[in-house]
């Protein structure tokens, strides 16, 4: 076992005692990470130690690598219990609660450290949110900032004029911002956009530097814009009548590996991020820097948006007002 | 990527060899790769294949240029390396030799080979055309070298980043001579096609393809074929019946095959463990 685990697993393990006789329960829980990934194996690793803890109560069953379909089919599928939870991007679980929406607001954010004071503030915020949508959750995982990749570079809005963008196609809040900037979103599910690519239908794509790589599209592109376009993150949720339905030792078990989990897998994303922003400039995709003053001429169209945001039913307007004011709170201090 | 060598990779030859000690490598390697191959018990390779390397070593030490050492060498730590070594730092240093040995074995016959290294992809792509018919085994090793070490770094990202080079060498193998190896290529092509789910841009489909293909060219008596089948599609695609299927057919079949025995020793054994863990994982 690893050791940083012992101490919780001692935690818990006082708590066993107080179960009972309950039906053990399998819960399987969807999730878009590969079999082969690091996701999968700190999620097994969890599952494991879950059902060790539960004395065999409790038992994950992955279906891993989107094989349970898209975040939309993910819900129709718990809907009528084939399924008991999943990792979703926190954009997938959107249309159940708003709320989730919030940090992947395009250019709200200038930094990381921005997004860790926001974050520390509002995530319990966002998972009680929800919770009363029907959904617990075990805390969130960083997928980082998505950088624009393209084969011309691009760092004025200028430059994206003439070109063919990449949308998810299930990401109303990027239309409504490319639409605002007078620009053509092309939207293609995310698993089309290197087909895309290849055959000149899109010219400009934007994930994060990992998922990039793992998509390949680094095949496909010479430039990565240095801009933190958009926050993205996962969120590992099960449904609260599945959650509250196993036994209360049990829901202590759950919920504490589970976090633990979620907050290494949510740790370790900034260096991977990292590394592999090193591994495209050493493949020859360059860094295209973008001027401070272009950022804010962006930033200031999409800040004309707010009020249409605010009204946007995709939008939590609470927490869309309370991240900008910790945003102002941290702008005035650092 | 775990134990991506499993199976009958090495497609050995000795052509073209020129000089008294390169012959003699060459036909020890010949002969030894038989004996390596038609082995049934894997723990005496496990025990006996490091003096094999430095036997490779020292016979490419004195024919540093002779492509099939090199490209021998190449295959022989790839299969080592991945499938034998005892820890992760082994399996490193174990398949950077096949890949530095596999590079310079393509080079050799190649001249614009020995610029492949830092090319971008679509230039890469381009620069295989050239690689023709006659070159394919080397073509075969330096893929395979470059694969097995990716396999021992697969947790790095650079691993994951590489990987369309790797494709893409042999896919050019395949347009050169699809049953090279009986089939290899194919089940190799399936093995990568199957590592990315549908839903992140894979082709499960392709990689089915591929696996279909290569127990057709080889007959059916590599059963690391259809291990591989099943660990990788099988599992990817959440299809148990098959998954099952494939394995025991793999249990039923005998393991004494000219030229397939070590390979079939070992995928009986994988057979086994992953029928063992069907139910669990499905």
């Amino acid at each position: 076992m690893n050791r940083r685990y012992v101490p919780l697993c001692l935690g818990l393990m006082l708590a066993l005692g107080a179960a009972g006789d309950v039906e053990a329960e399998e819960l399987r829980i969807a999730t878009l990470a590969p079999a082969d990934s690091q996701w999968m194996r700190e999620m097994a690793a969890g599952g494991e130690r879950i059902r060790e803890l539960t004395g065999g109560r409790v038992t994950l069953r992955f279906r891993a690598g989107g094989i349970a379909g898209s975040d939309e089919q993910v819900l129709r599928k718990i809907r009528i219990s084939d399924l008991h939870g999943g990792a979703f991007t926190a954009g997938g679980l959107a249309s159940l609660y708003p709320g989730l929406n919030t940090y992947g607001i395009p250019l709200i954010f200038e930094s990381l450290d921005e997004v860790d004071y926001v974050r520390s503030r509002l995530d319990a915020r966002i998972a009680a949110g929800l919770e009363q949508a029907g959904f617990v959750s075990f805390g969130f995982s960083e997928g980082g900032f998505s950088n624009l990749m393209s084969n011309v570079p691009v760092s004025h809005v200028d430059d994206l004029r003439r070109q063919k963008i990449w949308v998810p196609d299930n990401d109303p809040i990027a239309h409504q911002v490319l639409d605002a900037l007078r620009l053509a979103p092309v939207p293609l599910e995310l698993s089309d956009a290197l087909l895309g690519l290849r055959r000149g239908l899109v010219d400009v794509v934007a994930a994060s530097p990992v998922a990039a790589l793992v998509l390949q599209w680094h095949t496909e592109v010479k430039y990565r814009t240095d801009l933190p376009l958009s926050y993205s993150m996962g969120v590992f949720a099960i449904p609260s009548d599945v959650f509250y339905g196993l036994a209360e030792s049990d829901q202590v078990v759950v919920r504490s590996v589970l976090t633990e989990v979620m907050a290494t897998i949510d740790s370790t994303s900034r260096d991977d991020n990292a590394e592999a922003r090193r591994i495209m400039e050493s493949m020859g995709i360059e860094t295209v820097p973008v001027n401070r003053a272009d950022v804010e001429s962006w930033r200031r169209i999409i800040e004309e948006q707010y009020p249409e945001l605010r009204r946007h039913r995709d939008i939590d307007v609470e927490l869309f007002d309370a991240m900008l004011a910790l945003l102002d709170e941290f702008r005035a201090t650092h | 990527m775990a134990r991506l060598l499993g199976f009958g990779i090495v497609a050995m030859g000795a052509s073209g060899v020129a000089g008294c000690a390169s012959l003699i490598g060459s036909m020890a390697a010949d002969t030894l790769t038989s004996s390596i191959l038609n082995q049934s018990d894997p723990a005496l390779i496990q025990d006996g294949m490091p003096a094999y390397l430095l036997l490779v070593d020292g016979f490419i030490h004195e024919s540093p240029d002779n492509e099939d050492l090199l490209a021998a060498g190449a295959q022989i730590y790839a299969l080592y390396g991945s499938r034998f070594s005892t820890d992760s730092d082994a399996a490193v240093r174990l398949t950077r030799k096949a890949r530095d040995y596999g590079s310079r074995a393509i080079c050799e016959v190649h001249d614009p080979a020995c610029a492949w290294q830092s090319l971008a992809y679509d230039e890469f792509v381009e620069r295989l055309a050239g690689v023709d018919t006659k070159q394919i085994e080397y073509l075969y090793a330096f893929a395979l070298g470059w694969l097995s070490y990716l396999d021992a770094t697969s947790e790095d990202l650079s691993a994951v980043a590489e990987l369309p080079w790797v494709e893409a060498a042999l896919e050019r193998a395949l347009v050169l001579n699809e049953a090279y190896a009986q089939g290899a290529i194919h089940t190799w092509l399936g093995i990568i096609k199957s590592l990315r789910p549908p839903a992140l841009g894979g082709e499960p489909e392709i990689a089915r393809a591929h696996f279909e293909r290569s127990l057709e060219l080889s007959g059916g008596r590599d059963l690391s074929v259809r291990v591989e089948y099943a660990r990788r599609y099988a599992r990817l695609m959440y299809e148990q019946e098959l998954h099952d299927r494939l394995l025991r057919e793999v249990l039923a079949a005998p393991a004494v095959e000219d030229g397939y025995t070590l390979f079939n020793v070992l995928a009986k054994e994988d057979a086994e463990a992953l029928l063992a863990s069907s139910t669990e994982y499905f």
